[in-house]
């Protein structure tokens, strides 16, 4: 008898899971998230020297299409908006199952200074939504997600089902590959116009939130044991919201300065570009979007400055002869790298 | 606890399990132990209320025992004393509460009549969900062990689970110990079919709340939220939408509960049976939460003297009772003013009735013809809805300003898409009032079978592609989850 209920509850369960699972993708947001991380992490054919990992700062800091047009580097931003530093982590694994022997990976720690136990809903669900199932994705979902909506991750259906009367001819004929000529960037293209309130330098310290620094561990433990090079960065921000906000450490600065006695005492570089502004030619009220997000200017030289940096140390091919690359010179034309550059 | 969680999911079937797993003697403190967990998810606070209420009532019941079994004047006097102070304290709980703020401001108000203005008192106490449900329940037992229909219980633990089991301790139904506490002795066997049926009727009971009410609750709340600014069509349409709302998340909530105990083999009071079929309010509150309409008329109308006594007081007695039900509903002068309505409404029935009967011989119609039953269902269902407006308006100007806004029609919200502005969009709309004519379907159709019945006797593929479609219905159509949380069941608020 109970064996006979089990079994029926079972085929009652995998059935509904099923129609769930198949209806998941239709009833998911269809942003440009979606498109590049499906496009980056499963769909696309392209190798990459450079892999990028991190939050909006760097979705809209570091602009693949300036790394190729300047140094004929090849790489792909996978920053999704509100990137925890563990789903950093998380996401970075499931880049590396198809882009093993990455030339260099660099990830942006500014999600360090999260103190919150969790990262926004919404923001997290940006980057999980968008991986497909497997162990790492669940780990991803343990480890990132409040125990009271895994379900939600695991079957997105269960979170958008309402979307049912307001689905759109996108959401059934979503053009995934329409975005992969940005390669996963995106910038605003406002001028901030205001300079940055908490510009300076210190030497004070602050230390890093604890999960924080258990995932910068993991991340470098991760690169000694895929044998990758690690670059850890911050882009340009003013704090003064940030050292305000709850759930985040109250001076950003002093735990960024964390970071990088962090990234000294495990021989990883640390690239703070908040703090080196003035020599890549950064000028805030201009180059910002807003005030924690570079705009495509600011990005642009970021960039560059940044393409330099990788040239320099790092022994990274120039593919910009390579006929099999001339797809990468057809998509810098469509990016805003083109508009700023040319 | 709610029901509509993941959390309750696992609940329930790991209490299942080990219910049916364990050995008999065991079993009521395993359902007291998972009452108390149920109750405590909500708040750990309102298990002290819970306790408090069992032992007083408990005691209470024993005292009463003891003085009974005694005799003679004293006897009686100490049993009098020993039930007046389980149901003083009881209830004293219960107003403290729930009333003591509505009370201390209704005080100020009368001195300030008199010219004397004095600050209300506000005592800020969270309302313990449940309180006027189990407080209810518990009062029974004292009476009905003061009246010797009931032998008090001896295992308190028994008795505690009476007044805490979990799938009728938020929001009933209302039970009475002499049909609960013997099923507490049975020996449950897990029983396939017993366990579907309650499957089905708690799967209905999803649908009602989730797919339902809380899509008719959207466009409800956009209009008696504001109330002000909605005219005519809107207010009617809202109107209607809460009296469907109000029945399927209680009647929802209800089936839930009833098919939670279905399956570990307790029989709950049935708390709905077509209410909106009723011919007359009379007949409304034999099919409205039965289990309430029960209470009142065993333990307030009958006392009081019910009908066997003279018309005005007869007529005092209605109107008497059903106030307390208003207030039973909410410290707000709202609900005294529905339950007013209600009373006022057989009283005035009542009056009307020969004038009624004289003009329905004078014009030759059948009460069992189908127009007069037609129209007998409709007016009385006017009438409720009418009073349900003081039922869901946040303050009684906020129902008078919809009443009044609803006799300002503009034809034109016929046509202007106006009624698409308050929440819910076309489909969405369409799929309320789908979800409407299914809950009158199964209303009519079940009127004369047992339709769980009538499906569980179907073939393996036909009982599928319901149970399927029900569930895949509830979860993709029905309202819950991280971005639009279904609504926290309304009499969980009583």
């Amino acid at each position: 008898m109970y064996r006979k209920i089990i079994c029926k509850s079972c085929i009652l369960i995998a059935v509904l899971v099923a129609v769930l699972a198949v209806l998941s993708p239709l009833t998911v947001y269809k942003t440009a998230h979606r498109a590049k991380l499906i496009q980056g992490l499963y769909d696309s054919d392209d190798d990459y020297d450079v892999l990028m990992i991190g939050s909006s700062h760097m979705n809209g800091g570091l602009d693949p299409n300036v790394l190729w047009k300047q140094y004929g580097i090849t790489s792909f931003n996978y920053a999704t908006g509100g990137q925890t530093l563990e789903l950093s982590y998380f996401i970075l694994r499931e880049a590396l199952k198809k882009h093993e022997k990455p030339g260099a990976v660099v990830v942006d720690v500014f999600y360090s200074g999260m103190t919150n136990p969790y990262g926004e809903s919404g923001l997290l669900s940006n980057a999980i939504d968008n991986l497909k199932l497997s162990r790492n994705k669940a780990e991803a979902i343990f480890n990132c997600v409040p125990p009271g909506e895994w379900p939600f991750y695991f079957l997105p259906a269960l979170k958008y089902h309402f979307r049912w009367s307001s689905l759109t001819p996108q959401d059934f004929n979503f053009d995934l590959s329409a975005y992969y000529y940005s390669k996963g960037f995106g910038a605003g293209t406002t001028r901030w116009g205001k300079d940055d309130a908490t510009y300076g330098s210190t030497d004070r310290r602050l230390a890093i939130p604890q999960e924080s620094l258990e995932y910068l561990q993991k991340i470098v433990d991760l690169s000694r044991q895929e044998g990758f090079p690690l670059i850890l960065v911050n882009f340009p921000a003013d704090y003064t919201n940030y050292n305000q906000m709850d759930g985040w450490v109250d001076d950003c600065e002093a735990m960024l300065n964390s970071v990088a006695d962090f990234a000294a005492e495990r021989g990883v570089p640390f690239l703070d570009y908040c703090d080196s502004m003035e020599s890549i030619g950064i000028d805030f009220p201009n180059d910002m979007n807003n005030a924690s997000h570079l705009n495509q200017w600011g990005a642009c030289k970021l960039s560059s400055a940044f393409g330099a940096y990788l040239k320099q140390h790092y022994q990274l091919e120039d593919h910009r002869s390579d006929p099999a690359y001339a797809q990468w010179d057809r998509d810098y034309l469509l990016s805003q790298a083109h508009d700023v550059l040319d | 606890m709610s029901f509509i969680s993941f959390g309750f999911l696992l609940f329930f079937p790991v209490v299942v399990f080990v219910y049916f797993l364990i050995p008999q003697r065991f079993r009521i403190y395993w359902l007291l132990a998972a009452s108390y967990f149920f109750l405590m998810r909500a708040n750990p606070k309102y298990l002290l209320l819970l306790a408090a209420d069992t032992a007083v009532t408990w005691a209470g019941g024993w005292a009463v025992a003891r003085a009974a079994r005694k005799g003679g004047p004293a006897a009686l006097r100490r049993k009098k004393a020993a039930a007046a102070l389980s149901l003083t304290v009881a209830f004293g709980i219960l107003f403290v509460f729930k009333y003591l703020n509505f009370f201390c401001g209704l005080f100020a108000r009368a001195l300030s009549f008199f010219g004397t203005s004095i600050a209300a008192a506000h005592f800020d106490l969270l309302l313990p969900i449940g309180i006027s449900f189990y407080t209810f329940q518990s009062v029974t037992y004292v009476v009905d062990v003061y009246r010797g229909d009931v032998k008090p219980e001896k295992n308190f633990c028994k008795y505690a689970l009476f007044v805490s089991f979990f799938p009728q301790l938020l929001s009933g139904p209302i039970e009475e110990a002499r049909n609960m506490l013997p099923q507490f002795d049975e020996v449950h066997r897990f029983d396939y079919d017993r366990a579907r049926h309650g499957l089905l009727l708690m799967l209905w009971g999803y649908f009602q709340k989730m797919v339902v009410a809380d899509r008719l609750g959207t466009l409800v709340a956009a209009v008696y939220d504001s109330p002000d600014k909605h005219f005519g069509l809107d207010v009617l349409v809202a109107t209607v939408f809460f009296a469907f709302q109000i029945y399927c998340d209680f009647g929802g909530y209800s089936n839930i509960a009833l098919g939670a105990a279905e399956v570990m083999g307790f029989r709950l009071t049935r708390n709905f049976e077509r209410p909106y079929f009723s011919k007359s309010i009379p007949e409304f509150w034999r099919r409205w939460h039965i289990s309430l309409g029960r209470w009142f008329r065993d333990y307030l109308y009958i006392p009081l003297g019910g009908n066997r006594c003279s018309k005005p007081r007869h007529y005092f007695n209605l109107l008497v009772v059903f106030m307390v039900c208003g207030l039973w509903h909410g410290a707000a002068l709202n609900f005294i003013i529905w339950g007013a309505l209600h009373g006022l409404y057989q009283v005035v029935g009542l009056l009307l009735k020969p004038a009624k009967r004289r003009a329905e011989h004078a014009l030759g119609l059948r009460e069992e013809s189908l127009p007069v039953r037609f129209y007998r269902a409709f007016a009385t269902f006017v009438l409720v809805d009418f009073a349900w407006i003081f039922f869901r308006a946040k303050t009684f100007h906020g129902a008078l300003t919809l009443i009044r806004n609803l006799f300002r029609f503009d034809p034109a919200a016929f046509v202007n898409g106006s009624l698409l502005n308050l929440g819910l969009n076309a489909p969405e709309l369409w799929a309320a009032l789908a979800g409407i004519a299914a809950v009158l379907g199964i209303d009519l159709l079940g009127r004369n079978r047992d339709l769980r019945a009538a499906l569980l006797s179907r073939g393996t593929a036909c009982r599928w592609a319901v149970y399927l479609s029900a569930a895949l219905v509830v979860l993709i159509f029905g309202t819950y989850g991280p971005l639009r949380g279904a609504g926290q069941f309304i009499y969980s608020q009583f």
